[in-house]
């Protein structure tokens, strides 16, 4: 899903940046004939509008997996050690060191 | 156990350790020394290598590793001299041979700075170590009214209280610790627990309530252990209504009371069933058993 999500972002940057070539060659037209540079040619809009539905698609499209937000969800993945350790408190003289102790 | 670990990966994994608190020593020492024998796997760790040294000091003198504890504590003591950091870390390492110099030395370090919160918090642990209840308790105690919001020092001053069966008192230290972490399920699990140790069972259903409300819709770990809780009490208090209770709570109608016992039993059941045939809960039977089995208030 991401990489096609990807491939759109970047087929929609190809578009803008088409469309923005096309405005640029068709203002330096009017210009060169004389005309007043007021208007572009609607299909050059419609071109643009274009690339940026395109861009959004591909952005949702290429988005990560979404992650829980509530408090409950994330107590769930905890345990009672973790909440309970107090590691500042804690004292080393127990069996660990008999267990793994060099 | 040793499966394909990969150095991101271990480190990653011990970051989250020490974010989270996890007491895992053995753990710990095991991916450090895996990411410390890779070639470059101190410098995979960039700036974050002073942390992780730090980790693995404590880790290794929690399992008794006290020359790859040395090894990091001196690396640490060349890297920043002067630090208090370092300098407690130093004070667990004497406490790992001597306990009566460890006090001694965390005496010195708070005489120079009254305010090193570490330091008191480990002089406190090692008068805990020692058994010296009396002059323990009145540390904690000092200390917890200068820091009030350490949440560590909440439970263990609750902890120690359990310890010499003083229930009641570590139910006003545990209330100062949900008056801190309200929405920590575990904490109010704690707490209905120490209650009914406490033989307050009123207070007791009411915070096993609150925390089955906490863990929403799960019925895993400390939901499950809330619903157990729930049908004990409320066991309890339907087998012995007449049973002089200096609980400050007020106590339940019978009708609620026999509604929750049937609302626990639901729960419990449901969690300990399986939507497919084959896959049996492991411990199902022995649920059944139990709430099935009327008369007895265990």
């Amino acid at each position: 899903m991401a990489p096609l999500g990807r491939a759109i972002q970047w087929t929609a940057i190809l578009v803008l940046l088409h469309t923005a070539y096309s405005t640029y060659e068709y203002l330096s037209q009017l210009k060169a004939l004389d005309k007043p540079q007021d208007h572009i040619p609607v299909d050059v809009t419609i071109e643009a509008l274009v690339s940026l539905v395109l861009f959004i698609f591909g952005t949702v499209l290429a988005a990560p997996a979404l992650t829980e937000i509530t408090w409950a969800k994330e107590m769930e993945k905890r345990t009672i050690d973790e909440m309970d350790s107090r590691l500042g408190f804690a004292g080393f003289k127990h069996r660990g060191a008999k267990f793994y102790g060099s | 156990m040793a499966s394909s670990l990969t150095v991101p990966q271990a480190i990653q994994e011990l970051k989250i350790a020490q974010a989270r608190g996890h007491r895992d020593s053995n753990e710990i020492v095991r991916k450090g020394l895996f990411v410390l024998e890779q070639k470059n796997g101190l410098k995979m760790l960039g700036e974050d290598v002073w942390d992780f040294l730090e980790q693995m000091a404590v880790a290794a003198l929690d399992i008794g590793q006290l020359e790859l504890a040395d090894d990091c504590i001196q690396r640490l003591a060349e890297q920043f001299p002067k630090s208090p950091r370092v300098e407690v870390l130093q004070g667990q390492r004497i406490e790992a041979k001597d306990l009566d110099m460890a006090i001694k030395y965390y005496e010195t370090l708070l005489d120079a700075d009254e305010t090193n919160v570490a330091a008191w918090k480990r002089l406190i642990s090692v008068l805990r170590q020692q058994n010296k209840m009396d002059r323990c308790i009145s540390e904690l105690t000092e200390f917890l009214d200068t820091f009030y919001s350490d949440l560590e020092g909440w439970l263990e001053l609750a902890d120690i209280y359990a310890s010499v069966n003083l229930y009641t008192r570590s139910l006003q230290a545990l209330s100062h610790a949900l008056l801190l972490a309200p929405q920590n399920p575990f904490h109010t699990l704690h707490f209905a627990e120490t209650a009914y140790t406490a033989n307050d069972i009123p207070l007791a259903i009411r915070y096993f309530l609150r925390t089955t409300e906490l863990c929403g819709d799960d019925s895993r770990g400390v939901a499950r252990r809330a619903w157990f809780g729930v049908r004990l009490c409320t066991k309890h208090l339907t087998l012995h209504p007449d049973s002089p209770s200096e609980s400050a709570t007020k106590p339940m109608s019978t009708s609620s009371l026999n509604a929750l016992g049937e609302l626990a039993t639901e729960r419990l059941l449901a969690a300990y069933s399986s939507t497919s045939e084959k896959a049996v809960v492991p411990g199902r039977k022995e649920v059944l058993k139990l709430l099935g089995g009327s008369g007895t208030s265990r």
